[in-house]
This record gives structure tokens, C-alpha cells and sequence, in this order.
């Protein structure tokens, strides 16, 4: 099977490259090996959030003081701007609106009630200007009986050092009395889905705004929305007070939306999506990548003149480590991380894993390595790339977007 | 200063792990009014840290004769009177073909002489009872090995004690101990919920502190030499022998494969340690390769099983001679009158023994205590079944048959967790049976049961009661709800998160040893939850 | 860096351990969407097989709701085999026994070859609504499902009868594994098979003696007799691949998937040996087509707008796409993409009374999006599939084969190769 261009990854990364080039006119397929890290997003994209424990207010600024091994700074400062904005441009085209600045971080609330500076909010959460600007100072805090996925007690003490008084309060309808009797079953996808079906919406939103009398705000838990986008508009517009959504313990309903638009899009614009399949090897020849095997084509190998390898980091097996070394388990690129296993962590959980530092080496131009030697049509997107913990800086969404795009625009040139 | 002289208990007993409240246990079914004090949670000492195994006794049979025989003696008493807290899997001894097969009928004998039932059995049966087996085996030796939970078996005895009238305070470290002269007449205590130092008198005080007894014995101004023998374990994700695995040879480093509930085990190493180093162990990358390699041994399917976590235990071992590996020193029971040793009245320390001997142990110090009080009573400790193992047509056959028929899986866990006392985690609200940690089974009511009861301050505490966070996430999932349900009953929001940013501190301590394969993506998700959606940091105050 | 293959070697083979707890299995579930009686394949998969390591108590029997239809296993990110560990679950824990009910549905060699014999009966009778109100009220088989009908006339005995002989005149040869549905009820399917190969220059032979593939025998807990059948055509393979050189296609997605992976991950049947050579019509086709060797000439005033229902077996091996491929070559159709999901039926399980309305309800959205496609019919690869969109929607359900059978220009195909052969002769 023959296309212009191969992903391999169906996440942030390779949707992103994969629509791109699919809105250039490419013919493009995608193997995924199931679904991704997007199903667990919280509803914002991160460029830069804290430089070594600061929190960062103007992340293009900012940029300029990261190392050069990071992929922010391989893209180019004098490019980041054009591609933050190329970015959002892209998803919105997707269905899927985010809002904000790439100059100007904005506010957005954890589930412990905590402000974390990000750069792209989905419409679905509220952006505060910054961290003490929550607008309201009485709120009503509503969860589902039973859903222990939500952490009212956490969000009630973070308003608090907000200055805001919260008050907890449970909801109880029939129609979620089914799941609530499944042991392991009461969760964000389930509640989504019955709202999804239609008949309880009206009632619920009756039961909100009975229970919110007297307070300005209502904050609810983000299972509005899976397979039915219309339903989170439909609850903010029901709802007589402000609302807002705040994500419960993945699964993310607004995550996994958000995965099914980008994948539709990319199969609108004519991308083949092979989902749940593995690519097992590559044939190589004068530095180039001709083809992949993959398990459930087998012996009819997928062709394309360039690929890019969006593969993410150990938790999608992007890379593997073992218990005496680190591998890239495809082609068996080259990659960037420490030989000896004891390097590869930090004794405390919250300190600056060096894990998350590793990636897949790659020349200027983000082709990958290969035994010193850079393959020629073979590109490397995303977490895959390393050269920064994206975790603690807050800008994992960032790289995979702005590495993907300017990915994209090396092969188009 | 709080000064508490209203109240005098016959007996205070410093330490909370097996041997305490086995003491305490017993010295309250013989109408003693009994303090238990414990500075962090129960089994957090050597209890909690070691095999978990249900001693034969055939491990020591060549090299300890006593030891051996005190072993099994203890494991059919265990059997009888813990059963909700053991499983009787029975255990083989197996010869590899780099073993001395002579070596075998020496175990055997040595066994029968100490009173420990053997079989040898043929290595084709072997292979085919106990599959997992490392298939070029040469020999193999059927024993009646098993394994027991020790945080079940601990809570068991102290949850007895209560109910026979002691008092427990977990939390409640011993900062000095109250002299008059020669004589011991109580402890002085912080409690670390609130830093309030409090005092309680004793006419007899108790120091079952472990490896920490050496610490607490310098409090009351005598010296015990304790010999610091750290022992590294892994655990696997999951059961892959259903009998206990061993070398049949002398005792040596990592041979022992033990399944227990979920998952299974191979321990342990043995290495010196400072003294100062007691409270601070980390599992070496040498301990982890030792163990990775001599398990494979026993069983081959360990070199690619995923594991959980690495952890490492102290001995409280009594210093006899020079040995610098520390193995060769009886493992045996050791009783100290400091009245008749050092002439210092109304103190005694019980320490040494093993797991497995606890019972004993306790029976012996309650001896002491009551030649002492003048109390003539005899121990019961071996014939009443301890809360939860209640079941009167109690046979050896029925003892392993549990009844599942329509039940959830959180009853039936519930149910091998807390025997008989299972129906306390169904007892109140409409939620009740929903799960807070779906890798271990354990429902909101079953958490509710372990916070109302069972002596739980923070997330670890609950871990240890109901294997919350024991499973394969390793707390990924579970421990934000358990942390919800927290604090719920006891402690301000504030509080909880940091409990939970300790709780996850605790969970990685044991899987940063073996970061790698699928333990590194578990902690890649678990902090991208964690720090990355959630925004939890180690200090969130 | 040498490339490294990870190979774990695990206790399980459906590797349970792998599994990092994300729950995004629960999302895709089918079943879990209109059944929370379901425990969910987390809970029932790894989690479950956990638990039944520590003790085989912990079964539970609900484990039954599973469709298999390995949409779990497609969306996990980590390649647990979710499908496969619940249903060795219930291959190894389950106590209950397959009620007389279960063997009928299961045992279709022997309903078939009976049905079929008595044809002109069987089919008026299982139609009438008296008879299939019986079935319902002593078998527990819903009375709403309506049975395929049975041919009078085997496909097997029509091509020994008509088409055998010329088989041979063609200079390159596949083995054909018609299946049940395709022998016992609907031969037409075949014909259209042996068309479209002759078309393309190839003789189309059946096995020595083949078996139903046991797919139903599985799910119905009946191993041993699905292991002796799976064993048996093995060999019936082995024979066609091996010793003749001929690949062995079917027309039938879950006969095909089930003997490439079925066999070896539940039955411990192994299959290594002809695995690679067999596959669905539809792959040999599109393989040729691709690699240059064949072109396919369409008749001119073939024009219809068809929409492709995905089988769950379809997507889990990832061959929809030949199938799909193989259509939107033809000049004159319109083609329809539907929203891959689970039709409901899942084979045996949709016929019995108690799972009718979860089956009916798994499969509401696809037959929403069928009834308000305006299309004039349906295609899709398998055969239970077919039975239930025709019973539950407007539209009638054909398959790839038997549409390029029906659109393909056999005159002008064979001309093409028969050139081309000609050249080559010349040269």
C-alpha cells in the first residue's frame, strides 16, 4: 500500500502531523497501536509553565532562557510564534475550540483546587486571568452520588486559599443508578454516556439549579460530552448560574472527544487511521526508510516517501527500558539517555525525573538516527524527541503541536 | 507536660509490630490492663518487612535444630488459631543440578528429627503440582510450608487485645523512659498527630521495639547489642507459584519464592548495616540483579515477570559472635530480664525469634510478667482463635475451602483480608460496595471499616489494613479516591494531600529500584495524573 | 543501536501484566454501554485474572456478557490481549455447562447438514412466528430472530457437481474454506467466489474435508470438540499450503480470524506453519490489485451507493480497508463510510433469549446511522453481521464478493492477463 506520507502514533503528535498534511493534499496514513495519551488530557494545552520552579507568565519570552538541546529552542524561538498560532488554527478547523495566547499564559483550576498557568483552554473549562482572579466568592460544588472520582473535599480547601467559600452537595438520579450498583463502573465515561443518550440532561440541569440557589457559581465534574458534543454546550445553557467544569480521574470525557474529532478530521480529509496495529520493522536502504511491516498487514508492507515517527515516550512504548538497557523498539534508533539504570531516576517522586528527559536522537532537522547516521525521510514529532521533562515544565502539548508542525513544514518544503 | 498518674496499666509494651501486639494479645486474656504504644503504624518494623512466610521450620532444620522445631510447633498453632491471615499452600525444597543432591537426605532427616513432616517427592509430580517450577530440577521435597499475611495477623492480635480491655496508640513515639532509682515505672511519649508529649505509668513496661529496642533499651540506661542484618525482597505483579519455593541447600541469599494473596515474592539478602542507617533503606541495584538472578532459578517465568516493588527489611538480631553476614546467628528467642541482667526492676525485653515465633514469644515475656505481677494465669493465646479466624467446625480441609457463591468481588476479597469480621465491610451505606482500588478489590465500605476501626491515620496506615494501593497501579488510581474517603472521616483537605503526596513518596521509594519496562510507564502515567492534571506537589501547604 | 525484539515471556500468554490501569478499555466496551451488569473488560480482564490467580473462586460467572468483539484489545495501548484473557477465563473457570440449546446453536456441521437435506421443510417451519414462539418458550432462542434459510442444494455438492472440473484448466490455484454459512445456506456466495478468482486466473479447490471452524463451539464452552475440529483443519491446511503450495482463502471474516488467532490463543491448537497463507479473498485480491499483477475491469453501468458496516473481527485484524478498497474501485459505486461499531449479534450470542436486548441494544447506533444512510444496500464480510442488519434495519446486506461478482467485467479482465501472458510467452 502506497502513501505520500506514514505517522507512526496516533496521538497529539501524529493527528497533528497527519491532519497537516492531509490538508496539504497529501495522502497519509496513520498506525496507531491503540488509543492515546490524549484520553487523559485535562482540557489545556501547555507551552511553558515553569522554568526551574518559577512559574512562567509569558512562555515565548521565556523560551529564550531554555537550553539548546531543547526542542523549543532546535525549532527556533523566531518560529514559535507562527506555529502557536498555526496551532490552535488547526484544532479549531478540527471541531475543537481552544482559546488563548502564546505571549500570555492564562489560569486554569485543578481538581485540587490549585491555578496552573497553560496556554490552550477547550471551551468546555474557564480561563482566569491569573491565580487569584477567581471571579465568584460563593460556590456549590455538585458531584454525583458515588462517583469517587471527583474530589470535592480537595477543590473546597484550594478555593479556600482562594478566599472562596464552597459548599459540597450531592446529586442522585435513577438514571445513574445502574453503573452507581457496578462495583468498578461508577466513572467519568459511564456518566458521560448517559447523558449522551439524551433523557437525563433536562433533569439534571432541574436538580443544579435547585441546589444552587444562593450560591454564584457551580462547579461540576467534566463527564458532559463524549460522543455528543452538543451536550456540553447544552449544560452550560440550561444552567441558570455560571458553570464550571472541572476534570474528574481519567478517562477524560473532553479528552477522548477531542481524540475522536482530530481522528474523524483526519479521516475526512481522506487519512486512513489503521488503529490497533503495531508496526513491527522497517526496510532500509541508502539512509532512506522504504517501508513498514506492520502485524496485521504482514507481508503487504506500507510504502511512503517520507515518515515521521510520533511514536511518544515509555509510557506508549515509544521507548522501552529494560532492566539493563534503553531501546527504541521499531527500527532500533539511536537514543538520547543515560547507559546505567541507576541515572534514570530520582529517589524522590516529585523531583525532576531524569527519565523524562530521554528521547530518540535526532540530527538538526529532526530526522531520526540510525547507528550514527541520519535516516533521510524518517522524522521524529513529539514527546518521542526528549531533551526536556515536559511534565515539570509544563509543556508537553506544546512540543508534540509545534515540533509536529514544524515537522510537517520540512517535508512539505 | 501532661502527667498522667491516675492511671497506672500493669503493663505498657513499646512496639507494635507482631511480638507486641502478640503480648499485648496475651497479657490481656489474662486480665492484665494493658498499654500498647507504637510510634508509626502496626507491622511497620520487621514484621512488615519480611517474607511473609509460613515457616516449616525446614529452612533451618540442618543449621538450627531449635529454631526448627519452634517453627513448626508455632505453624499448626497458627494454622488452628489465624487462619483468615494464612494460606496452606505447602512449600517444596528444590535440588538444582548446581546442588549437592546428598545434601537432600540430610534436610530430610534433620526435618523428621525436628518434627517437620516431609515428602520426597518425584521432579516429574513436581512439575505438574506446582507447574511454575524451574523444570531442569533434580530433586524436591514436599513441606508444609505456607504463607501468612503479617498486617493481618498483627491487626488480628492487636484488634483481640482491644477487645479483652488494652488500650493502643499508634502514633506515639517513645521519647524517654520513666526511672525511680532502679525501678521503671513508665515512658515518656509525643504524639506525632498533634506533638503533644503525654506520659503513662506501668508497673512493668515492655521493650518488643524490634531493632529499635536497642535505641529504647539505652533509654533506660541498659545496652543490648543489636546487629542491624538489612534483607532486601522484590514482589511480582502477580502469583506465579501457588506453593512456597526454596533451595535445598544452606541457607543462602534470595531462595525463597513465596506467593501470598496477589501477588508473590523472593526475599532475601543479608547484609551489616550501621546503626544509624536502620530508619533510611533503599534496595541496592546489586540486591535487585542478586534477586532477579537467584529467583529465576527457581522459577524461570520471574525473568520477564513484571515486578511491583523492591523493599528491604531490618532484623532485629542479638549480637553473639563476629559473624559478619549475621545469618549464622541463632535466630533464636531472645528474653531479657534486665531486673535479674542489668538490676533494673519492672523493665524486660523480648526480641529476637522470627515471624513465625511471635506467639511464643508473647507467651514467654507474659510469663515473665506475671511470675513478676504474681498473677497466675495460664496462656490461652494457642487455643482461641484470633477475630476474624472464628469458625467453629473448624477441620484442616474446610479451613482452606472459602465460600465465594454470590459474592462480589469486594466481599470475597473482603473476605480473605478479614476472615470472619468481612461483614463489617458491608454493614452501612448504599455505596458501599463500590471499589476504591479495583487491582485488590477493596470497596468504599471495606475502607470505611478500616477508618472507623482499625486504627488508620493516613493513606499507609490504610494500605496496610486493606491492600489499598498494593496492586499493580501501585496507587495510581486508588489512591486519590482513598485520599477523598480520608478525608472525609478524619482529616482536613490539607492535610490529605499531602498524605498523599507521602503516600505516592512511598509507593515510588519501593518501585524506583526497579524502574524499568512497565513500572517506568506506570510512574510516567502516575505523575502525569498526579503533578501534571492534578497539580499536586511533595508540600502542598 | 542493534535493533532489539522484547519478547516477555510471561506466565500468562495473554500478557494481563502489561496493563497500566488507564481504563480506556471501559470506553470502547460495546457491552458496558447498555449492560452494567457487565463487570467491564478491565475488571473482568487483567484485573480479573489477578484475582484468579490467587484463586479460581473469583470467576465470575458475568464474565458471559463479553461479545468478544476485541474492541478493548484495539483501543488498549499496551496490547493486553483483553478478549483473549476473559474468555480463557471462561474456557478454564466456568461451571456452567452448555445447555442443549447452546449445542444446537453451536453445532452447525450437524444442524446444517440435517437443515439442509430437509430444506423445503426446515425453512417454511422456522419462519412461521407458532414455531419460533416454541423455540423461544423451550430453547430460550429469541422469537424475534429470524434464521437464515437453507439451501437444498450444498455448496460443496454443486461444486463438485458443476465446477470442479473446470478448476484445472487455470495455470495458478487457491483452496477455498467456504465455511458453514456459505455450504449449508447461501452457495451463491461461493459462485460469486470461484467467479471472481477464475476471473483472475486462478482455480479455485476445496480442502479435503473441511470443518466448521468452531467459533461457536468456543464461545459455547464446548473446547473439545472445537479443539478436535481446529486440529483437523489444520491439517486440511496444512496439506493445501504445504504440500500443494496453494494459499487457502475464505469469505468469512470470523472463520478466517478464528483460525489464525482463535486457535492458538484459546485453543492452544498451533498454526504457525499455515497462518501466513491464510486470509480473506478480499486481502489475496487487493494484494494482486496493488502489486500490479491483476487490474480488475468494472462493467459500465454498475451503479449503486453501498455503505461498509466494519465487523468486529474486521477490525480487529485491520482488513477492512482491502475490502473497502476493493469497492471504491468500482467506477460506478458511491461509496458510504459507516462509524465502525458492533453490530450486537457476536455469532450464538445474539440468538439467545437472555442476551436479545443487550445484543439489540449494542447494535441501535449502527442501525440508526444504516436507516438514515440513503443507500441501496449494505456491504460487510460477515455473515452474522448480514443476519443482523437485515433483521433489524431497512436495508439488505451483501458481500464484497458477491458485489465485484456482480460488477466485474469478466470478459475484459481475463483478456487483460491473457494478454499479458501471451507477451510473456512471446518474449
Amino acid at each position: 500500500m502506497k502513501f505520500d506520507n506514514i505517522i507512526i502514533g496516533g496521538g497529539l503528535s501524529g493527528l497533528t502531523c497527519g491532519i497537516k498534511l492531509a490538508e496539504q493534499g497529501k495522502k497519509c496514513a496513520i498506525v496507531s497501536s491503540g488509543q492515546s495519551a490524549i484520553h487523559f488530557f485535562s482540557g489545556s494545552f501547555d507551552l511553558l509553565g515553569q522554568i526551574n520552579g518559577e512559574e512562567v507568565y509569558h512562555p515565548i519570552e521565556a523560551m529564550k532562557s531554555l537550553a539548546d538541546t531543547h526542542p523549543y529552542q532546535r525549532i527556533g524561538i523566531e518560529n514559535i510564534a507562527r506555529l502557536a498560532e498555526e496551532a490552535p488554527n488547526l484544532l479549531n478547523r478540527a471541531g475543537l475550540k481552544f482559546c488563548g495566547k502564546a505571549d500570555q499564559n492564562h489560569f486554569v483550576l485543578t481538581p485540587m483546587g490549585i491555578m496552573k498557568p497553560t496556554w490552550l483552554t477547550l471551551d468546555d473549562f474557564n480561563r482566569f486571568d491569573g491565580k487569584e482572579s477567581f471571579p465568584w466568592k460563593k460556590a456549590v460544588i455538585l458531584n454525583f452520588s458515588g462517583f469517587l472520582d471527583f474530589h470535592t473535599l480537595f477543590i473546597k480547601d484550594g478555593l479556600k486559599k482562594l478566599d472562596v467559600n464552597a459548599q459540597i452537595k450531592n446529586v442522585s438520579m435513577k438514571q445513574f443508578e445502574a453503573i452507581r450498583k457496578n462495583p468498578s463502573e461508577m466513572r467519568s465515561t459511564n456518566i458521560a454516556k448517559v447523558f449522551d443518550k439524551g433523557d437525563a440532561l433536562n433533569e439534571f440541569a432541574d436538580k443544579v439549579n435547585l441546589l444552587s440557589e444562593g450560591f454564584e457559581v457551580a462547579i461540576l465534574p467534566a463527564v458532559f460530552g463524549l460522543f455528543n458534543k452538543k451536550v456540553a454546550d447544552d449544560i452550560k445553557a440550561k444552567i441558570n448560574k455560571p458553570v464550571v467544569l472541572l476534570p474528574a480521574i481519567p478517562p477524560s470525557v473532553p479528552g477522548i472527544r477531542s481524540q475522536i474529532l482530530l481522528s474523524q478530521r483526519f479521516q475526512e480529509l481522506g487519512g486512513i487511521f489503521f488503529m490497533g496495529d503495531n508496526v513491527e520493522e522497517g526496510t532500509f536502504e541508502n539512509k532512506r526508510l522504504l517501508d513498514i511491516r506492520t502485524n496485521n498487514h504482514g507481508d503487504i508492507k506500507l510504502e511512503a516517501d517520507a515518515f515521521i515517527l510520533a511514536s511518544g515516550s515509555f509510557y506508549s512504548k515509544g521507548i522501552v527500558a529494560t532492566h539493563d538497557k534503553l531501546y527504541e523498539p521499531i527500527f532500533g534508533l539511536d537514543i538520547d539517555g543515560d547507559t546505567d539504570r541507576s541515572q534514570w531516576h530520582d529517589e524522590k517522586f516529585f523531583n525532576d525525573q531524569p527519565y523524562m528527559h530521554y528521547g530518540i536522537k535526532t540530527d538538526s532537522n529532526f530526522h531520526a538516527i540510525m547507528n550514527g547516521q541520519a535516516v533521510e525521510n524518517l522524522y521524529v514529532a513529539g514527546s518521542g524527541l526528549g531533551g526536556a521533562n515536559a511534565l515539570k515544565e509544563g509543556s508537553g502539548a506544546g512540543i508534540s503541536l509545534l515540533s509536529s508542525l514544524h515537522v510537517v513544514d520540512q517535508i512539505l518544503k | 507536660m501532661n502527667k498522667n498518674k491516675s492511671k497506672e496499666y500493669d503493663v505498657i509494651i513499646i512496639g507494635g509490630g507482631a511480638t507486641g501486639a502478640g503480648t499485648a494479645r496475651d497479657c490481656a486474656m489474662r486480665g492484665l490492663s494493658v498499654l500498647l504504644v507504637e510510634r508509626h503504624d502496626f507491622a511497620t518494623g520487621a514484621t512488615g518487612r519480611n517474607h511473609g512466610l509460613l515457616h516449616s521450620g525446614a529452612r533451618y532444620a540442618v543449621t538450627d535444630h531449635e529454631s526448627a522445631k519452634e517453627c513448626i510447633e508455632e505453624n499448626m498453632i497458627l494454622r488452628r488459631i489465624a487462619n483468615h491471615c494464612v494460606e496452606e499452600n505447602n512449600g517444596l525444597f528444590l535440588t538444582l543440578p548446581e546442588d549437592d543432591i546428598a545434601f537432600q537426605s540430610q534436610f530430610v532427616d534433620a526435618c523428621t528429627s525436628a518434627g517437620i513432616g516431609t515428602e520426597i517427592i518425584d521432579p516429574d509430580l513436581a512439575r505438574r503440582i506446582e507447574p511454575s517450577v524451574n523444570p531442569n530440577l533434580i530433586g524436591a521435597v514436599k513441606v508444609p510450608d505456607g504463607s501468612v499475611d503479617p498486617f493481618r495477623l498483627t491487626m488480628s492480635n492487636a484488634l483481640d487485645a482491644k477487645l479483652n480491655g488494652a488500650e493502643l496508640l499508634t502514633q506515639h513515639e517513645v521519647t524517654g523512659v520513666i526511672r525511680e532509682q532502679d525501678r521503671v515505672v513508665g515512658v515518656e511519649l509525643i504524639n506525632h498527630n498533634n506533638k503533644e508529649k503525654v506520659k503513662h505509668y506501668g508497673k512493668i513496661v515492655v521493650n518488643a521495639g524490634g531493632i529499635w529496642g536497642h535505641h529504647i533499651a539505652n533509654l533506660a540506661g541498659v545496652n543490648i547489642n543489636m546487629f542491624p542484618a538489612k534483607g532486601s525482597l522484590l514482589i511480582f505483579g502477580h502469583r506465579v507459584n501457588k506453593m512456597v519455593l526454596n533451595r535445598c541447600r544452606k541457607p543462602a541469599n534470595a531462595d525463597i519464592l513465596v506467593p501470598g494473596d496477589t501477588i508473590c515474592l523472593i526475599g532475601t539478602t543479608s547484609e551489616h548495616i550501621p546503626y544509624d542507617q536502620i530508619d533510611n533503606m533503599y534496595v541496592s541495584k546489586d540486591d535487585v540483579d542478586v534477586l532477579i538472578r537467584e529467583g529465576v532459578k527457581l522459577s524461570p517465568s520471574l525473568a520477564t515477570t513484571r515486578i511491583l516493588r523492591a523493599y528491604a527489611g531490618v532484623r532485629p538480631l542479638v549480637a553473639a559472635d563476629d559473624d559478619p553476614t549475621g545469618r549464622n546467628i541463632s535466630r533464636g528467642i531472645v528474653l531479657l530480664d534486665h531486673q535479674k541482667r542489668d538490676g533494673l526492676s519492672g523493665f524486660i525485653t523480648i526480641t529476637g525469634g522470627k515471624l513465625m515465633t511471635y506467639r511464643l514469644m508473647a507467651e514467654e515475656a507474659t510469663d515473665l510478667i506475671c511470675q513478676k505481677l504474681a498473677v497466675e494465669k495460664k496462656c490461652e493465646t494457642a487455643d482461641i482463635p484470633l477475630p476474624g479466624s472464628e469458625q467453629s467446625e473448624l477441620s484442616m480441609e474446610n479451613a482452606t475451602q472459602k465460600i465465594y457463591e454470590g459474592l462480589s468481588i469486594a466481599q470475597k476479597s473482603a473476605q480473605d483480608r478479614h476472615g470472619s469480621l468481612a461483614y463489617k465491610a458491608s454493614n452501612g451505606g448504599e455505596n458501599d460496595d463500590s471499589l476504591v482500588c479495583e487491582c485488590e478489590g477493596v470497596s468504599i465500605g471495606e475502607v470505611k471499616y478500616a477508618i472507623n476501626e482499625l486504627h488508620v491515620n493516613n493513606l499507609i496506615d490504610l494500605r496496610r489494613r486493606t491492600r489499598v494501593g498494593m496492586g499493580t497501579c501501585q496507587g495510581e488510581l486508588c489512591a486519590c479516591r482513598a485520599a477523598g474517603l480520608l478525608c472525609d472521616s478524619l482529616e482536613e483537605a490539607g492535610k490529605a494531600k499531602d498524605d498523599l503526596a507521602n503516600f505516592l513518596q512511598e509507593r515510588w521509594k519501593g518501585m524506583s529500584p526497579i524502574a524499568w519496562g512497565d513500572t517506568i510507564n506506570e510512574a510516567q502515567f502516575t505523575s502525569w495524573i498526579y503533578e501534571g492534571i492534578y497539580g499536586l506537589k511533595a508540600d502542598n501547604n | 543501536m542493534k535493533k532489539e525484539i522484547f519478547e516477555p515471556f510471561n506466565i500468562s500468554d495473554n500478557n494481563f501484566e502489561q496493563c497500566v490501569k488507564c481504563t480506556v478499555c471501559t470506553v470502547y466496551c460495546p457491552v458496558l454501554e447498555v449492560n452494567p451488569e457487565y463487570p467491564g473488560p478491565k475488571q473482568s480482564g487483567p484485573d480479573g485474572e489477578r484475582l484468579r490467580l490467587k484463586d479460581p473462586g473469583f470467576y465470575d460467572e458475568a464474565l458471559k456478557l463479553c461479545l468478544n468483539c476485541k474492541r478493548c484489545e484495539i483501543a488498549c495501548p499496551h496490547g493486553v490481549k483483553i478478549g483473549d484473557i476473559i474468555q480463557m477465563a471462561r474456557i478454564k473457570h466456568s461451571k456452567k455447562k452448555p445447555k442443549f440449546r447452546d449445542m444446537i446453536l453451536a453445532n452447525t456441521d450437524i444442524v446444517g447438514t440435517m437443515a439442509s437435506t430437509f430444506a423445503p421443510v426446515v425453512n417454511p417451519m422456522v419462519a412461521l412466528k407458532p414455531v419460533r414462539r416454541i423455540m423461544d418458550g423451550v430453547l430460550k432462542i429469541d422469537h424475534h430472530r429470524i434464521f437464515p434459510k437453507y439451501s437444498g442444494i450444498r455448496f460443496e455438492t454443486w461444486y463438485r457437481r458443476y465446477a470442479a472440473k473446470k478448476q484445472m484448466d487455470f495455470k495458478k490455484h487457491v483452496s477455498y474454506f467456504h465455511g458453514c454459512y456459505v455450504n449449508y445456506n447461501f452457495p451463491q456466495q461461493g459462485k460469486d467466489l470461484i467467479k471472481i478468482m477464475n476471473a483472475a486466473g486462478y482455480g479455485v479447490h476445496l480442502l479435503e474435508k473441511e470443518k466448521c471452524c468452531g467459533v461457536a463451539l468456543i464461545s459455547n464452552g464446548l473446547i473439545k470438540q472445537a479443539t478436535k475440529q481446529a486440529k483437523h483443519n489444520v491439517e486440511a491446511f496444512k496439506k493445501s499450503i504445504v504440500d500443494k503450495k496453494m494459499p487457502v482463502i475464505s469469505t468469512s471474516s470470523t472463520c478466517i480470524f478464528t483460525i489464525r488467532d482463535e486457535y492458538p490463543h484459546l485453543l492452544g491448537v498451533e498454526n504457525e506453519e499455515i497462518r501466513d497463507e491464510s486470509e480473506l479473498a478480499t486481502r489475496f485480491l487487493f494484494r494482486l490489485v496493488d502489486s500490479g499483477k491483476l487490474k480488475l475491469v468494472f462493467k459500465k453501468d454498475y451503479k449503486k451507493r453501498i455503505a461498509y458496516h466494519t465487523p468486529c473481527h474486521m477490525e480487529k485484524l485491520g482488513w477492512s480497508i482491502y475490502s473497502t478498497s476493493l469497492l471504491r474501485m468500482i467506477p460506478g459505486v458511491d461509496f458510504v463510510s459507516l462509524e465502525s461499531r458492533c453490530c450486537g449479534i457476536a455469532g450464538t450470542y445474539g440468538f439467545k433469549k437472555e442476551n436479545y436486548e443487550t445484543s439489540q441494544a449494542v447494535g441501535k447506533p449502527l442501525f440508526d446511522q444504516i436507516d438514515s444512510s440513503d443507500v441501496d444496500f449494505v456491504a460487510t464480510d460477515c455473515e452474522t453481521c448480514k443476519w443482523q442488519i437485515e433483521m433489524s434495519t431497512s436495508r439488505t446486506v451483501q458481500h464484497p464478493i458477491s458485489i465485484l461478482a456482480e460488477a466485474l467485467d469478466v470478459e475484459a479482465t481475463m483478456k487483460l492477463w491473457q494478454n499479458e501472458m501471451a507477451l510473456e510467452g512471446q518474449c
